[in-house]
């Protein structure tokens, strides 16, 4: 109300109160407490009489308001618990009662509405925390077995590999002999001399300084 | 727009749409309006959250959208505050449709509210689905086109632009608010057989919604219609009805002082062709004069033509209202001798101390302590008016007039239904919220047994179960029940008087904030 907190007096001066005529133990204590939560009421309030409207009108209104509550346009922000790792009895049932009411879609027409609106998940952002691409747990023994039997495998593999090469030499021409020597690098042609040009003569004189 | 009207609609907006709208809204109620951007900064809630919010209140009608001055690309989001309030009046709407077109009536417009706005097919293909009534489709599609005559629904802007456009405009000739659609029964049935899409419809792209001034015309008119019942009789209300349908005639509803002129011949013709009552039609004149001497004032004469020429004025038949409304409320409060000394201000217009105990012939001390309580209330102000000096010496003396002032009064009064009304919500939402493991329970026992009684169970089975809710359970139940139920009681009651006080601030001579846009 006016003036509250302000003065000594309420809401009125000094000036104000004479003449209203408050003077001396007319004029109103200072409050020194706040008034109280439910102050004394001068009347009873009259008790309010309920029409067939009426009745209509309050039944109607929770149901709305229930019909709301479980349709797809009441949003409530999501509760993040602090310490996820726990996880508390009332958030299961919680959890499960909200699963229990199957909220049909929203159904927005977007054409009428800004586009900045409509946001479309095109792009899958790791930020958003829904799929946490979690480590799987290791077995250790399983993996040893696994690495075991591919160890099995490559040595029978080699083994079996060397007796097709040499099968394989064979069946191949001279040619291809010089291949299999370079079959990794390319030494044979680049630096490797077998010789036999050692005793012919040099007759390369001018082809200029070799450095 | 006051604290408490803030505080109200955020409670309001909480309680049908939840907490992350109520922050999208609270942060569109603090400004004309603002980006996207700025809300999502003021707010801190993801993009995601904000935008379906802003889309759940734009598909309810709750915000409008516009493209920024400074940059076309970009929308601007405004709140209407109106709107927001009107949420409270749904059960009233509902009702006021029920009483005029029953059920069937009542079932379209619970569709238009419960699901925003929709075309005209949609919801009587959704009124078929939902609704318990067993009607023909020709009844709703009738019930739907009478209610869009009557202006009870009206057609929402149609989008004009591209799809490509990132802010759509939107725009609806006034002619065609009212333009009954097109709704092809045969098209309707091929829908519910699935072989054609809703999307396909003759009427795609034209949305109704609830014409809420239309509403709160009706409700001025009940009101107005109640108090000439109460103090002159059934027959002059009757009287009075007809008179206001004649000057909807002429007249814009919404207009702010006094209506446009018309005859008593043009009455006397009206009733004559509708009223049943003999009464009223034999004593018609003597009627019509008692309704303009009347101190209430509803109607005023001004002229001779055509038998008598009459105007409604609404402007002083509200303030009248109010007053009386005032003085009521200033009894609850203070008593009888407080209302007789605001009767007496009122009518002195300013009045001093000393004739204010002697009009009243209150004792002096009673008077002086009732005149400050309405004071400090501020149903009542002061006026100073300083005397010519006695040169300088000794303090200035003054006059104190006690006087009323009207807006200021009612704005005040205004503030503290909004605060009531708040409070009567969140003590309902407190008490639910309390007993809400009893209430569950008893829910889910009601659903338990009305599953069991379809199956046939037996009687003595299905008391084992009710006996499972323990007496001490159910006495405190019933208490709670009765405490939600006194407290919506009192919302209804606290929107009867917010209603009035509105009728006041918008009629009265005054420019207001309340414009005939918001009303429309």
């Amino acid at each position: 109300m006016a003036g509250r907190g302000r003065g000594k007096t309420g809401s009125l001066t000094q000036e104000q109160l004479q003449t209203l005529g408050c003077i001396g133990k007319d004029i109103p204590q200072v409050q020194t407490a706040p008034p109280p939560t439910f102050p004394p009421l001068m009347s009873k309030p009259v008790k309010l009489e309920t029409t067939a409207a009426q009745s209509y009108q309050i039944l109607w209104k929770e149901a709305y308001i229930n019909h709301m509550r479980d349709s797809p346009y009441f949003i409530s922000p999501k509760v993040t618990n602090i310490n996820s790792n726990l996880q508390s009895y009332s958030d299961q049932w919680a959890s499960a009662v909200e699963n229990a009411k199957t909220k049909s879609k929203a159904d927005f027409v977007w054409r009428m509405m800004p586009t900045e609106l409509h946001i479309t998940q095109k792009k899958r952002r790791i930020a958003d925390g829904d799929k946490v691409v979690t480590k799987k747990p290791k077995n250790i023994d399983d993996r040893l077995k696994v690495l075991e039997e591919k160890e099995r495998n490559e040595d029978e593999k080699d083994v079996a590999k060397a007796s097709s090469d040499s099968e394989h030499e064979e069946e191949e021409e001279e040619a291809p002999a010089d291949e299999e020597m370079d079959d990794e690098n390319d030494y044979g042609n680049s630096y490797f001399d077998n010789g036999e040009a050692y005793n012919e003569e040099d007759d390369n004189l001018d082809d200029g300084p070799v450095y | 727009m006051s604290i408490e009207y803030a505080n109200l609609c955020s409670v309001v907006v909480k309680q049908v749409f939840g907490e992350t709208v109520q922050i999208v809204a609270d942060c569109l109620f603090c400004a004309v309006s603002r980006t996207l951007p700025a809300i999502l900064k003021k707010t801190n809630l993801s993009r995601k959250e904000v935008s379906t919010a802003l889309a759940v209140l734009i598909k309810y009608q709750l915000v409008v959208f516009a493209p920024c001055a400074t940059n076309p690309f970009l929308a601007e989001y405004s709140l209407k505050r109106e709107e927001i309030f009107y949420i409270l009046r749904y059960p009233s709407y509902v009702q006021l449709i029920h009483s005029k077109y029953g059920p069937v009536g009542a079932a379209i417009a619970e569709e238009l509210l419960h699901s925003g706005p929709q075309t005209a097919t949609n919801v009587l293909l959704k009124c078929i689905a939902n609704s318990e009534i067993k009607e023909k489709i020709e009844t709703y599609r009738e019930n739907f086109l009478a209610m869009v005559s009557d202006n009870y629904l009206i057609r929402l802007p149609q989008l004009i632009s591209a799809e490509e456009d990132p802010v759509p405009k939107l725009q609806t000739d006034a002619y065609q608010y009212f333009a009954p659609p097109d709704i092809n029964l045969h098209f309707i049935s091929e829908v519910q057989a699935g072989k054609e899409k809703v999307e396909k419809a003759a009427d795609a792209g034209i949305y109704w919604h609830a014409n809420f001034s239309r509403f709160h015309q009706d409700f001025r008119d009940t009101v107005m219609i109640g108090a000439i019942e109460r103090k002159l009789g059934t027959s002059a209300s009757e009287c009075f009805k007809y008179i206001l349908k004649q000057m909807y005639e002429r007249t814009d509803p919404w207009q702010k002082d006094c209506s446009n002129p018309f005859t008593f011949a043009e009455i006397k013709q009206t009733i004559e062709k509708k009223s049943n009552n003999l009464d009223l039609i034999k004593h018609l004149d003597q009627y019509v004069s008692l309704i303009a001497d009347d101190p209430l004032r509803f109607i005023r004469k001004i002229g001779e033509m055509g038998g008598g020429q009459y105007v409604v004025d609404l402007n002083h038949a509200f303030e009248e209202l109010t007053l009386s409304w005032f003085g009521s409320v200033i009894t609850e409060r203070y008593g009888s001798k407080a209302s007789r000394i605001f009767r007496i201000i009122h009518m002195k217009k300013y009045i001093e101390q000393e004739e204010l105990q002697k009009e009243a012939m209150i004792p002096a001390r009673e008077a002086k302590l009732l005149s400050y309580y309405l004071f400090q209330d501020q149903f009542i102000q002061i006026k100073t008016i300083r005397k010519a000096g006695g040169g300088g010496t000794g303090p200035a003396k003054a006059f104190f007039l006690f006087h009323f002032k009207p807006r200021q009064s009612v704005r005040m009064i205004l503030n503290i239904c909004y605060k009531a009304l708040y409070n009567t919500i969140e003590r309902s939402n407190f008490e639910k919220s309390e007993h809400k493991r009893l209430i569950e329970k008893s829910q889910k026992l009601d659903s338990i047994v009305a599953t069991m009684k379809e199956r046939g169970e037996s009687a003595e089975y299905i008391e084992e179960i009710l006996e499972t809710l323990t007496p001490p359970e159910r006495e405190i139940l019933e208490k709670v029940k009765t405490r939600i139920k006194t407290l919506s009681k009192a919302e209804l009651t606290i929107d009867d008087s917010i209603f009035l006080l509105q009728m006041y601030l918008h009629h009265s001579k005054v420019e207001t904030s309340l414009t005939t846009k918001d009303k429309k």
